[in-house]
This record gives structure tokens, C-alpha cells and sequence, in this order.
């Protein structure tokens, strides 16, 4: 099932999405932001970016408060640790 | 080399708006094609979802043909005329109709910077249970459906459904969503290199590497013995300085690579 965090109007139309996706047992636990050809990965661990490249602060602050809104933020630890149980969040392994 | 000249071998002009990002040339009838090809050379792209006109195109060549450039092949050629097409195009990636971006992803993904790490297609072959998936440069991944493991929440993969999406980031089967970049990770060993080269410029190489090697492998810390599950942990924390050959080579054979490869992950 894709796991995809419903985004405001505005966001939406600048093609803004926040998705946990398939076939990332290799990573740490993170939330991907893709607009068009470009990927953000946030530590669902940290909160931090995982990457330097494209540049963290490419992404709109608004769409950043909204992940990290803990209600959101919780939501999302639990659909990882539903798709990775064997990397949860609550992990010690970073 | 993102194409200088592109061109739209389409029924109709209509489809030319969502490829603006191109600036393509529509051809549409015979004559036009036939004035196009000798101008056409290896900064070329051709993008046809018209078999009519790509069998015209290759009538209309003069053999033995000079390169023509690229192509895609928004369908899937006859087998036959694989050989001919390979003689005229330098790259030729094809697939079944929907088995590409829509028009507008599609050219940008073809022009982004990173369209080497992007897919703007594929295809799916049951009889092989594998597929080829086609990069941003034309480039090809052939990669087997094993590669597709069910995720913790039972989301299965499903082969009939296939389609790339979010610019080329992502790889549907169905309702299963898998990360372009994890299957490059996975089967293009220049990309991870690359990768493991940038890794390696912020955080302690080796020990990560291990780490996303273990998991990829499946195994816990617990499954290295004689090695004590907190000696894996230090090394992959970058805690210790300085690891001892045999204790690298243990690693090494536990995860099925070479201890020399061992950083490259």
C-alpha cells in the first residue's frame, strides 16, 4: 500500500509529495519529499535531512512544519515501522 | 548530452505541447520525415508512439544508414526490426504503451541533471520474470523480480500493474511503490559507487557501509559470530579506528562480497 501524507492545495500544485516507499531496507527509517526529478530524505531517527544534495532548504518551510507536526511525525514513524519492522524507528542502530 | 534536436514522429501535433520542455519539432507525414533525416545526427532524439511511421523511417533510409541519433519507442517494435532499428539509433529504449512517463515528466526527466538516476520507462517480461527499465540517458537496468520483496505491511509487488511515476523516482507494481534509488543502489554498481564516494565524504565509511550491506543482507549483528554482536556495532558506528584484516575478512565472507569490495557498498 503507498504510503502518502496528504498535502495541502498549494503544495499539491507545485508538485510537492511526502512518501514512505518500497524497497528502502538499506536506509535508516526516513519520510522522502519528491517534487519532479528531486528527492529530500528526512531521518524519521533525527529529524534531520539524510543528504546535503538537492539543498534542504529548497524545501518550503511550510510543508516541513507539517511533517514534523508530531501528530504527523507519529503517523509516519508508524507506517515506516508498518513497512520496516525490522528497522523500526525506535531502532538504536544509527 | 541532453538532445539538442528533438523529434516528434506522431500521428497528430497535438501530443507536442506536453514535451515543450524539448522544444520539439513535430513531424507528421511522410514528406516531413523524409526531409528530416538527413538532418538528423547523434544530437538527435526521435520520440515515436506510431509503429506506421518508424517502419516508414526505416524505409526511407538510405542502407547501409549512418547513426540517426536516439530514440524512444513509446511501444514495443516488431522483434524483427530490432536489428534495423539498432543500426540506425545510437540508444533505443521501447516498451509498451503506458509503460513510459506521461509526455511533460517525461521531458523533464530527459533534461534534469540527474536523468542518469531517473527512470522514464520500462518493460516487463513474465516469461523471464525480470524487466528492463530505461534511465534518463537511454541507459538500460535489466532487473529480476526477486528484486521486489514484499514489504512488513504485505504490500506484494504486482507485475501486471507496472508504470514509473514521480518523475522517474519511483517504480509502481501495483500498489507497490519501490524507490529508483534503492534499485540502483542495488544493481548498478557505478551508481553506488558514486553514492558510497559522496557517503564517504560526511560520515565514517567502512562502518556504514557494512551497516547497509548487513541490511541488505538480511542479518543482525547477533549473526556474525565468532564476532560479538558489539564489536559489529563499533565498527559500524565508526568507533574503531583501525580494523584487523581477519576481522575484516570475516565481515566480508558473512556478508558474500570481498573484503576489497566491502567499502564500495
Amino acid at each position: 500500500m503507498p504510503i502518502e501524507l496528504e498535502l495541502p492545495k498549494r503544495l499539491k500544485r507545485n508538485r510537492w509529495k511526502v512518501k514512505i516507499q518500497e524497497k528502502e531496507t538499506r536506509e535508516p527509517p526516513h519520510v522522502s519529499i519528491l517534487r519532479k526529478t528531486k528527492k529530500w530524505r528526512i531521518n524519521l531517527r533525527t529529524g534531520e535531512f539524510l543528504d546535503k544534495a538537492p539543498k534542504p532548504s529548497e524545501v518550503p518551510d511550510e510543508l516541513l512544519a507539517l511533517i514534523r507536526n508530531s501528530e504527523t511525525w507519529r503517523w509516519l514513524c508508524e507506517q515506516w515501522d508498518r513497512k520496516y519492522p525490522g528497522n523500526p524507528v525506535a531502532g538504536n542502530e544509527d | 548530452m541532453v538532445a539538442q534536436n528533438t523529434i516528434l514522429l506522431m500521428p497528430r501535433k497535438g501530443p507536442a505541447k506536453r514535451f515543450a520542455r524539448l522544444r520539439p519539432r513535430s513531424v507528421t507525414s511522410k514528406a516531413g520525415l523524409r526531409a528530416s533525416l538527413p538532418k538528423a545526427g547523434k544530437d538527435t532524439l526521435w520520440i515515436s508512439d506510431d509503429p506506421g511511421q518508424i517502419a516508414e523511417l526505416l524505409k526511407s533510409v538510405k542502407w547501409p544508414t549512418r547513426r540517426l541519433g536516439d530514440a524512444i519507442l513509446l511501444f514495443n517494435p516488431a522483434l524483427e526490426a530490432l536489428t534495423a532499428l539498432r543500426k540506425c539509433f545510437d540508444r533505443i529504449a521501447f516498451g509498451a504503451p503506458g509503460g513510459f512517463l506521461p509526455g511533460e515528466e517525461l521531458a523533464e526527466a530527459l533534461t534534469a541533471e540527474n536523468r542518469s538516476e531517473l527512470f522514464i520507462g520500462g518493460a516487463v517480461d513474465h516469461q523471464c520474470n525480470m524487466m528492463t527499465l530505461w534511465r534518463g540517458n537511454l541507459d538500460s537496468l535489466v532487473v529480476p523480480f526477486t528484486a521486489f520483496p514484499p514489504s512488513g505491511d504485505g504490500t506484494a509487488p504486482n507485475f501486471d500493474d507496472f508504470a514509473v511515476a514521480d518523475y522517474g523516482q519511483t517504480v509502481q507494481l501495483g500498489k507497490y511503490e519501490a524507490a529508483t534509488d534503492a534499485i540502483l543502489y542495488e544493481f548498478d554498481p557505478e551508481y553506488r559507487r558514486r553514492k558510497a564516494k559522496q557517503r564517504r565524504a560526511s560520515e565514517q565509511s567502512l562502518g556504514a557501509s557494512i551497516r547497509r550491506l548487513r541490511k541488505q543482507r538480511g542479518l543482525r549483528r547477533e549473526d556474525f559470530a565468532p564476532l560479538a554482536p558489539k564489536t559489529i556495532a563499533r565498527i559500524e558506528q565508526g568507533k574503531v579506528a583501525a580494523i584487523h584484516d581477519s576481522t575484516k575478512a570475516a565481515i566480508a565472507k558473512r556478508l558474500k562480497v570481498s573484503p576489497d569490495e566491502l567499502a564500495s557498498y
